[in-house]
């Protein structure tokens, strides 16, 4: 028994390699070769797709409920009917413009693509480098920066909020965006998907002349496609959805987030269910149609944000 | 070979110009590192010496933060809220994670789908989400409704009552992220080659047994990895006790947990000393339930 336990901590690489490629249909309990097995077979597919679509309903029902009492009218949430009675756009209208979501919206695609594209960058030169070029002390800083996924945001604040207060930027887009720039997680992808691309491509580039920057941006890079499509998910979805580290550096409303924009409208406004249901559904839509095109790179972030421990 | 070829003939000069590049292009990252990383772990450390305000430090108070901090009882009242909230979320959140990797895992059609559904709740903000709940767990929410059409008739306000606020919290997490465990349990799943099903069929092992006794073991791995990411997740929360509670972590402390008390502490109070100690205490709580854990599962490996 013990030839096959997986080695190590954490779910293995190949499975993550598997789930990196979207290929995550190939596993699974393969029967069918026993004889007399059929009829169970059956009643354990109908067993299962019964547990699913209960699950499915319980996971749906309230972001359906959400969807629901945004296009409803005030009065019209004291009964409990599954859809309004009078369709109304009127709590989007007023989220929209009289409550600032238009701002908080402009502010958090602002935040996150910046974020995003920074970390893209960053992550690809240095993953890049720790994957192919060779200097001194390469292994030692690698490793550093893996460690520093050990450090958590709870150690980190003090320190941090205070040397940002000293150089002035607390309530500033620069510091909050110095804060979110993670970088190892991503960092760590872009490394290992380089590590699997074939040298032979490099050396062709090389020959021709090209310098390590041109090889890196001519060759390398359009060869990472999955790898900068999982790092640009995991990004633009941790910076959108941030609360923790916007609550604290974000202070005053023009500087607001959505998240935070929807938090101080729960705390003002709190029984203005179409409103705040109607700010809920605009802060969750963009990441929903994010994930609708790129569902199988979400899996892979996931994925990998859990190699590292 | 063309690699080592290449080399020969770049020589010395192109290894040093290698390297050169080498460094410039981890800088950035590594900068950030420096700063916002390493360096802020020592100075909490040191932070944590000082009562250290406003205006920087304002004298050396020794290692005593460390035990105003340890004195303090309602430190201790929300280190035992962040307890009770783990008691309830980590084992709902690896027995529904397990649960929907199993059944994701079947050979059947649409499990794209269903596996896509049950991650949905996953991708949600944690504001978006617990404002979602606010309205659904409220006294006349649909929650009570429901529960009222099967003979409950209370109307419990389950985020405003000290007794149901940090179990709901905890139901309210193990609903949206025990899609993550499942993806974690499914790469564990899907790393059991098949032979060790066929064997067990061969055996004439029931589905039931099959599972009991040789998939959850062999899943031994991913029950430690799931537990650890579980348990470090749940000793951070933040954000959901923030937004129920408006920031006080009410009612009568009952969603406060120890990172919302170090906000407060060094955001609104601004007693940086107290809450650095407070953060590297904090820190050493979660190396000790780590070790602890692998010591557990360590032990069980060898038994």
């Amino acid at each position: 028994m013990t030839a096959i336990e997986p080695e190590s901590f954490g779910p293995p690489a190949a499975a993550i390699d598997n789930l990196v490629t979207g290929n995550v249909d190939g596993g699974g309990p393969s029967r069918g070769a026993i004889p007399g097995r059929a009829r169970s077979e059956r009643a354990i597919r109908v067993g299962a797709y019964a547990a699913m679509t209960a699950i499915s309903l319980l996971f749906f029902i309230p972001f359906l409920w959400t969807v629901s009492t945004s296009l409803k009218t005030l009065p019209e949430t004291a009964y409990f009917s599954l859809l309004p009675n009078h369709w109304s756009l009127q709590a989007y209208h007023d989220v929209w413009t009289k409550y600032d979501f238009a701002r908080y919206i402009e502010n958090s695609a602002g935040l996150s693509v910046a974020i995003t594209l920074i970390t893209l960058v960053v992550a690809g030169l240095g993953g890049y480098a720790f994957a192919r070029l060779r200097f001194p002390g390469r292994e030692i800083l690698f490793f550093g920066v893996l460690a520093t996924l050990m450090v958590p945001d709870q150690l980190r604040l003090v320190p941090v909020y205070e040397m940002l207060v000293k150089w002035h930027l607390i309530n500033t887009y620069t510091g909050y965006v110095l804060i979110k720039l993670g970088l190892a997680t991503s960092l760590f992808l872009m490394r290992q998907y380089f590590l699997t691309i074939p040298k032979d491509l490099e050396e062709a580039a090389k020959l021709d002349g090209a310098g390590y920057f041109k090889t890196f941006w001519r060759v390398m890079l359009p060869l990472a496609g999955p790898a900068l499509a999982a790092v640009t998910i995991l990004e633009f979805q941790g910076a959108w959805n941030d609360f923790f580290w916007a609550s604290l550096l974000l202070q005053t409303p023009d500087h607001y987030t959505v998240q935070l924009g929807l938090a101080q409208f729960v705390f003002q406004y709190h029984t203005e269910w179409p409103k705040l249901m109607a700010a809920s559904v605009i802060a969750i839509l963009p990441i929903v149609a994010v994930y609708l095109v790129f569902q199988r790179y979400f899996v892979a972030g996931v994925a990998s944000a859990g190699v590292k421990g | 070979m063309s690699a080592e070829a290449y080399r020969v003939r770049g020589g010395r000069p192109g290894r040093a110009r290698e390297a050169l590049v080498g460094y410039a292009f981890v800088l950035a990252p590594m900068a950030v590192f420096g700063v916002f990383f390493l360096f802020p772990i020592g100075y909490a450390i040191y932070i944590s010496r000082y009562n250290w305000g406003v205006y920087g430090s304002q004298g050396s108070v020794g290692w005593h933060n460390y035990g105003w901090v340890l004195h303090d009882p309602i430190f201790w009242r929300s280190m035992r809220n962040i307890g009770e909230y783990t008691a309830w979320v980590v084992p709902a959140q690896m027995a529904l994670g397990l649960f929907m990797a199993v059944i994701v895992n079947q050979k059947i059609k649409a499990r794209t789908f269903f596996r896509s559904a049950f991650y949905f709740p996953s991708i949600a903000s944690s504001a978006a989400i617990t404002t979602i709940a606010i309205f659904i767990l409220n006294a006349d929410g649909l929650l009570n409704k429901a529960l009222s059409l099967v003979g409950y008739d209370h109307h419990t306000p389950w985020f405003y009552t000290t007794t149901t606020a940090m179990p709901t919290i905890a139901g309210l997490n193990a609903w949206t992220t025990s899609g993550t465990m499942m993806l974690f349990y499914l790469a564990s799943l899907q790393a059991i080659p098949n032979d060790v099903y066929e064997a067990a069929a061969i055996d004439g092992a029931g589905r039931w047994r099959t599972f009991w006794k040789v998939t959850f073991p062999l899943l031994k791995p991913g029950h430690f990895f799931v537990a650890v990411v579980s348990i470090l997740g749940a000793v951070k929360l933040y954000d959901q006790a923030f937004i129920v509670s408006g920031g006080t972590g009410g009612p009568d402390y009952a969603t406060l947990t120890p990172v919302l008390l170090l906000v407060q502490e060094a955001v609104q109070n601004i007693r940086f000393g107290y809450a650095a100690a407070m953060g590297v205490i904090l820190l050493a709580f979660m190396v000790v339930l780590t070790l602890a854990q692998r010591l557990l599962f360590g032990r069980s490996e060898a038994a």
